[in-house]
């Protein structure tokens, strides 16, 4: 009997050890600074399961290059890491414009093209689902980032957490106007999952306090609407503790709205952009800079390097970093660079120079 | 004679797109290896299904000197509707009646207080994409089982999509060219082009009911588009028309429909939509830099619509 038992729990323990053995041997792989397993989801993939030998050819689809700068560098990190690497035979990129029918179109005529890994960004959380499913069963490995799906079916995601991204701002906004502060939201593009997100993270941030949200707008992130945006809010409503900016485009359009009626500025949330580190930096206000950076591009093309080198990875990966403060982004801020570049990135001088310089 | 430019046609100008869709067919079947198979060219029919349909009813408007500029809002209103939980049979009904009630109130304002269709169909676009993000701020929900096989199925390795194509142009051929509605539908726009717009109902045409049956129609032939594109997200989306309505007026200009009215067939709609469509495919298949697709797809259009040089001027 005692010896059955010490037998089971032997083998027990050496099952736990070999799984667990198995699960710390993954994660050797890194992916992006900051990107790591997530550990509510510790699935791996299995080594060998898209092994391909080269050339590759490796499709990504775009929720939207054009839609600002820094959608912009997202493509320009991927074409950069794909550059890197000798056995991308070629690298596609498609521009869904933001279309959840073209996104899907895109992704069919990537599978039609037999590439051997696609990368997606989606448009919405739902509707290019079909798609990626239609893709895994093709036998192509699908890579997600910068936004989620109500779907398991891709092969290994990196998620940014926009939920995080809002929580970061929200809680240093709770520090800075208390418990009773009156704020500003700006808010992204509406139903896009991204801004419904980065609100929730907003909302969970507040959730508990008296804190009271006395306008709530829709600027698109785009630096024109929100300047708009807040000179209107600036006349009719200028008491204001603080402003939640889910975007720096709007963050630098706000805060070039006090500028111009010579108020005080209220503490304002931000993120990593070249031109409103500078604004920062030279005026000096209260801020913090949500970090997303674009390089997210080049760490999907590495994890779709990774997959059809046949390395293991894990399904799904997290990347939350902390917010930063001032002299983080002064050591990021070059002022030999447009206000267009977004940090951290992973491009080379040489193209920061060709694609950024003043 | 048989007027293969349309200058004098009442079919308007269709086959110059006809000739560039074959032109840009068999550049990208020698130029890429992917094109010409049958998995793309299926794809691409289905790519195209839901402009198709809603070019289709843009051009009943257009015919008579209108434009529908709801018919995306419809487009994402039908699936957020689709989206809701409740059975297929409550919801695919709701979704025509509810569209036929846009229709019916874009026509009404229209041809009873004479508001400019651009202006009407403008609000009503604007009111349908906000009840729409009441109902589903971002997209979600699950369509019913039944849309979502209607789409993606095949028989006989034939995607479904191309049957819907053929029932939609079957549907819309019988309207047009053998009811008498259709026309009704080119002699209102007949005299609306040439601005004799009493000329119809001094013939006892009923003109205004006309007119506000095209509206009707177009914003059910959206809701269609709607279903299919719901089948194809398989969920409800709030954005998922945005635009449609331009590309839907492209198509129906590229196919030689004139906007004044009057002028335009259902052939060439069918084929400015294939166009469009075939663009957006090719440019994939080329990989045509995502910085330069949009530029090299308006050149395209340009050239195609300044090539179609009328007799008398239009728009």
């Amino acid at each position: 009997m005692l010896t059955r038992r010490l037998f089971c729990g032997l083998a027990a323990l050496t099952t736990t050890t070999i799984l667990a053995g198995r699960a710390f041997a993954v994660p050797s792989l890194v992916l992006m600074d900051g990107v790591t397993p997530n550990p509510d989801n510790t699935t791996v993939i299995e080594a060998g399961k898209f092994k391909k030998d080269g050339p590759w050819v490796i499709g990504m689809s775009h929720f939207g290059v054009n839609a600002n700068t820094w959608t912009v560098q997202v493509s320009h990190e991927a074409d950069f890491a794909a550059s890197k690497e000798p056995r991308i035979a070629k690298f596609i990129t498609l521009d869904a414009g933001f279309d959840q029918k073209k996104q899907v179109a895109d992704i069919e005529d990537l599978i039609a093209q037999k590439v051997d890994a696609i990368i997606v960004m989606p448009v919405s959380s739902t509707s290019a689902n079909a798609s990626i499913e239609k893709a895994v069963a093709a036998g192509i490995p699908v890579v997600l980032h910068t936004g989620r799906i109500d779907s398991d079916a891709f092969t290994v995601e990196i998620q940014g957490g926009a939920e995080h991204f809002g929580k970061v701002m929200g809680d240093w906004l709770v520090k800075k106007v208390g418990n009773d502060g009156k704020i500003w939201v700006l808010r992204g593009l509406a139903g896009h999952p991204e801004d419904t997100n980065r609100y929730n993270g907003l909302m969970q941030a507040i959730e508990g306090t008296n804190i009271q949200i006395v306008a709530e707008e829709h600027g698109d992130w785009q630096y024109d609407k929100a300047k708009s945006l807040c000179e209107t809010l600036f006349v009719s409503n200028p008491e204001v503790d603080g402003i939640w900016s889910s975007g720096a485009d709007m963050t630098r359009a706000c805060v070039d709205v006090f500028k111009s009626f010579g108020t005080a500025i209220p503490p304002i949330s931000g993120e990593g952009n070249n031109g409103y580190f500078g604004q920062w930096l030279a005026d000096g206000f209260d801020s913090i800079s949500s970090e997303y950076s674009p390089a997210q591009g080049a760490a999907g093309v590495r994890a779709a390097i990774a997959l059809l080198e046949g390395q293991e990875l894990y399904h799904s990966y997290g990347y939350h970093p902390e917010g930063w403060d001032k002299d983080k982004a002064a050591k990021f801020y070059r002022a030999d660079l447009s206000a267009n570049v977004w940090w951290p990135s992973e491009l080379s001088e040489e193209l920061l120079q060709k694609l950024y310089a003043k | 004679m048989f007027d293969l430019m349309g200058r004098n046609s009442r079919q308007g100008m269709w086959a110059m797109p006809l000739g560039v869709a074959v032109v840009i067919g068999a550049v990208l079947s020698f130029g890429t290896a992917q094109f010409a198979t049958a998995e793309n060219l299926w794809n691409l029919v289905t790519q195209a299904m839901p402009l198709v349909i809603t070019a289709i009813g843009q051009m009943l408007v257009v015919l008579v000197g209108g434009l529908d500029l709801s018919v995306g809002s419809v487009i994402s209103f039908t699936t957020a509707i689709l989206a809701l939980d409740a059975p297929a049979w409550v919801l695919i009904p709701a979704v025509f009646v509810l569209a036929a009630g846009i229709g019916f109130i874009n026509g009404f304002v229209v041809t009873r207080f004479r508001v400019h269709p651009i202006i009407v169909t403008l609000s009503t676009q604007y009111i349908v994409l906000g009840v729409t993000r009441i109902l589903r701020p971002t997209s979600g929900g699950t369509v019913p089982e039944v849309v979502i096989a209607a789409v993606s199925g095949s028989l006989w390795g034939v995607p479904f999509a191309a049957l819907w194509g053929l029932a939609v142009i079957a549907l819309a051929w019988v309207l047009l060219y053998r009811a008498r509605y259709g026309l009704h539908l080119f002699a209102i726009g007949g005299g609306i082009a040439s601005g004799q717009t009493e000329a119809a109902r001094n013939f006892g045409l009923k003109d205004r009911r006309t007119v506000l049956l095209a509206y009707v129609a177009c914003s059910c032939f959206a809701a269609l588009a709607g279903v299919f594109l719901a089948g194809r997200i398989v969920s409800g989306d709030p954005n998922v028309g945005l635009l449609v309505e331009l590309d839907s007026i492209t198509a129906v200009a590229l196919g030689g429909t004139q906007l004044a009215g009057g002028i335009g067939s259902l052939h060439g709609t069918v084929i400015g939509a294939f166009v469009l469509a075939l663009l957006a495919n090719g440019m994939n298949l080329a990989n045509v830099s995502p910085f330069v697709q949009t530029a090299v797809k308006g050149v395209i259009l340009m050239a195609v619509v300044g090539l179609q040089s009328r007799k008398k001027m239009g728009l």
